[in-house]
């Protein structure tokens, strides 16, 4: 069951102010995808205070590098179900879990970071591990 | 801005590898104590079981998770032989490391503060955010540290580059300042800042003697 509306809306904004695009139907997650080249990311959102709290201001870290993803979009797990089980459509078999993120290198997703490897990690933890990964692909 | 749980193990909401005698299991740890540990969203392998061991079944998990088979799992302390968080099981591609033994305690901070030293960083923190501070760029900035409320446990640290505010306390370090805001510091006093490298290191980890209790993750505590 999505929490109320407005507990949520500053984890969406948070995400929002550092530019990332947010997908709230399927046909927002298609248009995403539609453009395959270069490297795009995207962001499942998560509640989670623990992990969530930690990949959000992470990932806003790790986009400050100059090596980023060309496109970086988010879905929100729970809350907006439609475009989240749209893009986990391109996924492949990786298991859902949120938060996490995808990244793809023109249409391929060379990159994954599950739930269980933003845990315990603070938000500069989780951009490392993410800015190793920006350099890798992007 | 978060969830919050009160009356929980430290491990709740740490997705756990688990082995048994003869299974392995994962799953998201909504508590655990002497009696049994309680999994939610979990999946479990027998060894052998469809051709693949419990160690290679464990490899995939702990590189994507597992599909949440099971909605709540309830094992006997008694059976589980070993535990870890599975983010902490994974050790790169291709290699494992043994999930740690469930009695084995939490290693001790490398280099401990005074009990009235403020905040202690250790070389490899040093190390870190001198690489952080060089690859933002930006003159001026220090490494702020605190605490705000919020987290599994009371109490969510906080670290960020930051410019100094006026009413800071600042602790000079080697080529920085850490930055602590005056409430801050009361919670802070006696820590000690440790980095945790590599794609399963932690991060940034704080070590507090004043913690009558600590979240799981380590992302929050009480005093």
């Amino acid at each position: 069951m999505p929490y109320p509306e407005e507990m949520v809306a500053p984890m969406r904004a948070e995400l929002v102010e550092m530019g990332v695009r947010e997908l709230r139907t399927a046909a927002d997650v298609d248009a995403f995808f539609a453009d395959k080249s270069g490297t795009s990311l995207i962001l499942v959102n998560s509640v989670c205070g623990c992990a969530a709290g930690s990949a959000r201001p992470g990932l806003g870290r790790a986009l400050r590098t100059d090596k980023h993803p060309d496109r970086v979009a988010t879905v929100f797990a729970g809350q907006d179900l439609e475009p989240t089980a749209k893009a986990r459509e391109h996924f492949g078999d990786i298991p859902p879990s949120s938060p996490s993120m995808a990244l793809f290198k023109d249409g391929e997703l060379v990159h994954f970071v599950p739930r269980h490897m933003i845990e315990g990690r603070d938000a500069l933890g989780v951009a490392a591990g993410l800015i190793e990964a920006f350099e890798e692909y992007c | 801005m978060g969830t919050f749980h009160t009356g929980k193990s430290e491990l709740h909401g740490i997705t756990l590898a688990l082995r048994t005698r003869d299974e392995v299991y994962v799953g998201r740890c909504d508590d655990m104590n002497d009696e049994h540990v309680i999994l939610l969203d979990a999946d479990g392998h027998r060894d052998g079981e469809g051709g693949k061991s419990a160690d290679a079944w464990l490899d995939r998990a702990a590189k994507f998770g597992v599909a949440p088979k099971l909605p709540r799992l309830v094992l006997p302390m008694a059976d589980v032989t070993e535990y870890a968080p599975l983010g902490e099981y994974y050790s790169g591609v291709g290699k494992t490391k043994a999930a740690k033994p469930a009695a084995e305690p939490t290693p001790a901070p490398a280099a401990p503060a005074a009990a009235d030293a403020l905040v202690t960083l250790t070389d490899a923190a040093v190390k870190e955010v001198k690489r952080i501070l060089a690859e933002d760029g930006r003159p001026g900035l220090g490494l702020r540290l605190g605490v705000v409320g919020g987290g599994c446990s009371g109490l969510v640290y906080k670290s960020e580059l930051d410019a100094p505010r006026d009413g800071d306390v600042v602790v000079p370090n080697d080529g920085f300042d850490v930055l602590l805001d005056r409430k801050s510091s009361i919670y802070l006093r006696g820590v000690t800042l440790d980095h945790q490298g590599g794609l399963d290191g932690r991060g940034f980890v704080f070590r507090n003697p004043n913690a009558t209790n600590t979240c799981g993750c380590g992302e929050s505590f009480s005093v």
